[in-house]
């Protein structure tokens, strides 16, 4: 409301900034208590979402200041060890981190039987995979910010169905294939194709505009039996495999977009659809974005707390003994809010009548490499239990992220599956988890025995081909004995983690991509103060689709606009050049830069309705044959 | 591009030594041969990169230099500073014994954060002022060498803390104490990793963004219709 105006960029206050080195004269190095008295915005919290804030707000000249309780980054999407994860269970259970519960962390055996390194593992808190189209992936690059990560590709959705696992997409895939059941009937076929084709018509093509509008509270499983006349595989493929849904009930406009992002990721970087950040997920990039908020001149301190603030003075009081003036805002995460201000934050949630839903986790690290469920070359995978696919008759999917060694969060040779449910009864919920571990576990057991196998066949089984080898005749037998497996070998574990998450962002995400003042907590003046903004808990949202326009919303609440959001030129700034000599590091105009960068890109990959003549169609309908 | 004969090795150093000792001076020198006396606290949106030629080898080893940017204020480094890490240049300020205090503690950090085997390089700098030297190079010597004796007889890899003076302001030894370091690195089992990255990335299904996104942008550009 009385916010000034736009604050000069970092580019334009350099020159004068580069005077007075910032907080010279101040700073006793490895200070225990900060050594600066003011800053523009404090933020709380260093999560996803608060962290690319800073550092948004830092490459335009906020001056900001970081601080986060825990010793460590990332807060409630933070990338933990195991031993990290024993000490946030136990205090999830004393109520010290707020908006968890219920943590249980098991591990198996003695010391001597269940060795492991608690830090070869890093365990995602709010584990998520990256469309290769997403604005969350255009904002890592237009910031540089994927400099300091690795990304590796995902291109295995596995569905459990009858009690098996089928998979659809794999790194050999084209357009065509993407269908686990190659031999669908030519009517079928068509339907499948007219589908698709209209998924990936621009959106703002006056025929599919109708026809969403005509079905904007049609659940998206009618809508394709009925207007595409589509069966069961198709279906839940197309819903939970491909669109990520949680529900077969979901509402067809909301589900075609989810469905939508998937095709267009196809080919964008590669024959695969999505990516994970190697060494951990949301963490990881948290870590990103704050080295860059860091280097815009954010002032860091892990470790700290706000144990008072005086909306007169506008002066924060720290744990260390520390005082900071706030000139604007203070914005803080869920899990960092302090004593005094509890209340103030139930009763906005109570004013408002936002609902709270349940995320509940279970996370197992096995000592297995799972490269069953793998891509060739590849680290991770997804698996989804779609609704009632599980012997709980499980109204919700569960979603599986599966990640091996290779990816940098485990040790080789072992596997974390990272699982949740947005199922809001919790006792429910860890039913429907634990029921999908072991639909995993017998399955993993039995792709990777032989030797039981040996048990059930002999020789007369099989035959031998004109090349020599042995052919399997007996396939029923096989089917049969595979029904009934009962497996022998046992799945080792290190250790399986349980906890619930509490979030005021609908699964749908609707309250981030429609935000109003009377849906999210974010845009909701607190009574106590109109300097103090409070940030959402991560989404059960299995990619990272909304958390960009979840920072945005922060971000224009701040600065009045979102217009110059990460609008940075990083032209003068060092490119990577492979070939850079001696003195190869000047001379450099060419490179595209972020300015270079599609703005339109930063819509929502879900929210965009507009987008589509500014990309090519990686995923071309026209060329699509099935 | 290059002579057949010749190798490229690519390697991280990281940044570490009290604010305003002159860490980011040192890598300005080296990479830019410049020095500006106040200096803002931070390099680079990302990382600064510069080689330095082994004429023996004759080998190319390409530095991808980390600063701290400021988060070693307080101890907020984060793990991805020191995952990966090849190289560690330690620095301390030879006008100030609490400086070179605070490095010890660095390379105590080190030991703890960094992968195993990580070439540490202890550098002393601000040589150029000779006259108000706090810190006795005698007495550097023999920390050094009683950290490799700990680190030998600990059984550990090889220890090797690397000892070095130069200064940002005139440029001396700086150029050097790169050399030494480059010099130490393992760089036969990194040679041909100019594009050492890449094919880390290429074993593990890694994915170049930045290909990518000119990728995206010339097809983009070719199939808007």
């Amino acid at each position: 409301m009385k916010k000034p105006e736009r604050r000069q960029s970092m580019a334009e206050r350099r020159p004068s900034v580069s005077v007075i080195p910032h907080l010279a004269g101040l700073e006793k190095p490895q200070d225990h208590s900060l050594k600066l008295d003011h800053c523009d915005v404090l933020i709380l919290g260093t999560g996803l979402s608060e962290s690319i804030l800073a550092a948004a707000l830092s490459w335009q000249g906020v001056e900001v200041l970081h601080i986060d309780g825990q010793p460590y980054y990332g807060d409630h999407s933070s990338t933990l060890t195991v031993d990290q994860m024993k000490k946030w269970s136990s205090e999830v259970n004393q109520g010290k981190i707020k908006h968890f519960k219920d943590a249980q962390v098991y591990i198996p055996g003695g010391k001597s039987t269940n060795k492991f390194n608690s830090k070869d593992y890093g365990i995602d808190l709010s584990p998520k995979v990256m469309f290769a189209k997403s604005d969350l992936l255009s904002l890592l690059v237009q910031s540089r910010v994927y400099k300091y990560l690795e990304f590796q590709s995902l291109s295995s959705f596995h569905v459990f169905e009858n009690d098996n696992f089928s998979k659809n997409i794999s790194s050999t895939s084209t357009k065509g294939d993407i269908f686990t059941d190659q031999s669908l009937s030519l009517v079928t076929k068509r339907y499948l194709m007219k589908f698709l084709k209209f998924v990936l018509q621009d959106n703002n093509d006056e025929s599919k505009l109708k026809i969403i509008k005509e079905n904007a509270n049609t659940s998206i499983e009618d809508f394709l039996s009925k207007t595409y006349k589509l069966d069961t595989p198709q279906i839940n493929e197309l819903i939970f495999s491909i669109g990520l849904c949680n529900k077969p009930n979901i509402k067809t406009p909301e589900a075609l977009l989810k469905i939508k992002r998937f095709l267009v990721s196809f080919d964008v970087y590669g024959n695969f659809p999505v990516m994970v950040s190697k060494y951990g997920g949301p963490g990881e990039i948290s870590q990103g974005f704050c080295r860059s908020a860091a280097v815009a001149g954010t002032t860091y301190k892990l470790d700290t707390s706000i144990i008072d603030f005086d909306p007169e003075s506008k002066v924060a009081k720290f744990n260390d003994g520390s005082a900071v003036k706030v000139n604007e805002k203070i914005v803080i995460s869920p899990t960092q809010i302090p004593k005094f201000l509890n209340t103030e934050y139930q009763d906005l949630i109570s004013s408002k009548n936002l609902p709270v839903y349940n995320i509940t986790r279970l996370i197992s690290i096995v000592k297995r490499d799972c490269s069953e469920w793998l891509s060739e070359h590849e680290s991770s995978a997804v698996v989804v239990f779609p609704p009632f696919s599980l012997p709980t008759e499980n109204a919700e999917a569960v979603q599986v992220i599966i990640q091996s060694g290779n990816s940098g969060v485990c040790p080789v040779g072992q596997s974390i599956w990272y699982s949740h449910t947005t199922e809001q009864n919790v006792d429910k919920a860890k039913d429907d988890l634990q029921a999908a571990f072991e639909k995993m576990e017998a399955s993993i057991l039995r792709e990777s025995s032989t030797a039981d196998l040996e048990d059930v066949l002999d020789e007369k089984d099989f035959i031998m081909s004109a090349q020599g080898t042995p052919v399997l005749v007996n396939s029923f037998k096989l089917g049969k004995s595979l029904q009934n497996f009962v497996p022998k070998d046992k799945l080792e574990i290190v250790c399986k983690i349980g906890y619930v998450q509490e979030t005021l962002i609908d699964p749908s995400l609707s309250n981030i991509l429609n935000a109003s003042e009377s849906n999210n907590i974010s845009l909701a003046d607190c009574k106590d103060s109109q300097d103090i903004i409070f940030t959402n808990m991560p989404t059960s949202e299995l990619s990272y689709d909304g958390v960009v326009s979840d920072c945005k919303l922060l971000y224009s609440r701040i600065t009045g606009t979102d217009d110059d959001f990460f609008d940075v030129d990083f032209e003068d700034d060092d490119e990577d050049d492979e070939y850079s000599s001696k003195t190869g590091n000047q001379a450099r105009g060419s490179v595209p830069t972020a300015s270079g960068m599609n703005h339109n890109d930063n819509d929502n990959a879900i929210a965009d309705s507009d987008d589509d003549e500014d990309h090519h169609e990686p995923f071309g309908a026209d060329e699509m044959e099935l | 591009m290059s002579e057949a004969a010749e190798r490229f090795a690519q390697f991280k150093l990281v940044l570490l030594g009290e604010s305003a000792v002159g860490k980011s001076s040192i890598v300005h020198r080296f990479v830019k041969n410049t020095f500006d006396n106040m200096r803002e606290s931070t390099i680079g949106a990302a990382f600064l990169t510069q080689s330095v030629h082994l004429a023996e080898s004759n080998t190319t080893v390409k530095f991808e230099i980390w600063d701290t940017a400021g988060q070693e204020r307080y101890k907020s480094l984060a793990p991805m500073y020191y995952r990966n890490a090849n190289a560690a240049l330690c620095v301390y300020d030879i006008t100030s014994r609490s400086s070179f205090s605070k490095a010890q503690d660095w390379i105590k950090e080190l030991k703890k954060q960094a992968p195993e085997g990580i070439v540490i390089c202890l550098v002393g700098n601000k040589v150029d002022l000779k006259d108000e030297r706090e810190v006795d190079e005698q007495e550097v010597a023999e920390y050094v060498e009683e950290l490799n004796q700990e680190q030998s007889s600990a059984g550990a890899p090889a220890g090797k803390v690397i000892l070095a003076e130069c200064s940002a302001k005139s440029g001396d030894g700086v150029l050097e104490t790169f050399n030494v370091i480059a010099r130490a690195l393992p760089v036969e089992d990194a040679v041909g990793g100019a594009r050492n990255r890449q094919l880390r990335n290429k074993r593990s299904s890694g994915v170049d963004l930045s290909r990518g996104r000119q990728q995206q942008q010339s097809q983009a550009a070719s199939s808007c219709c």
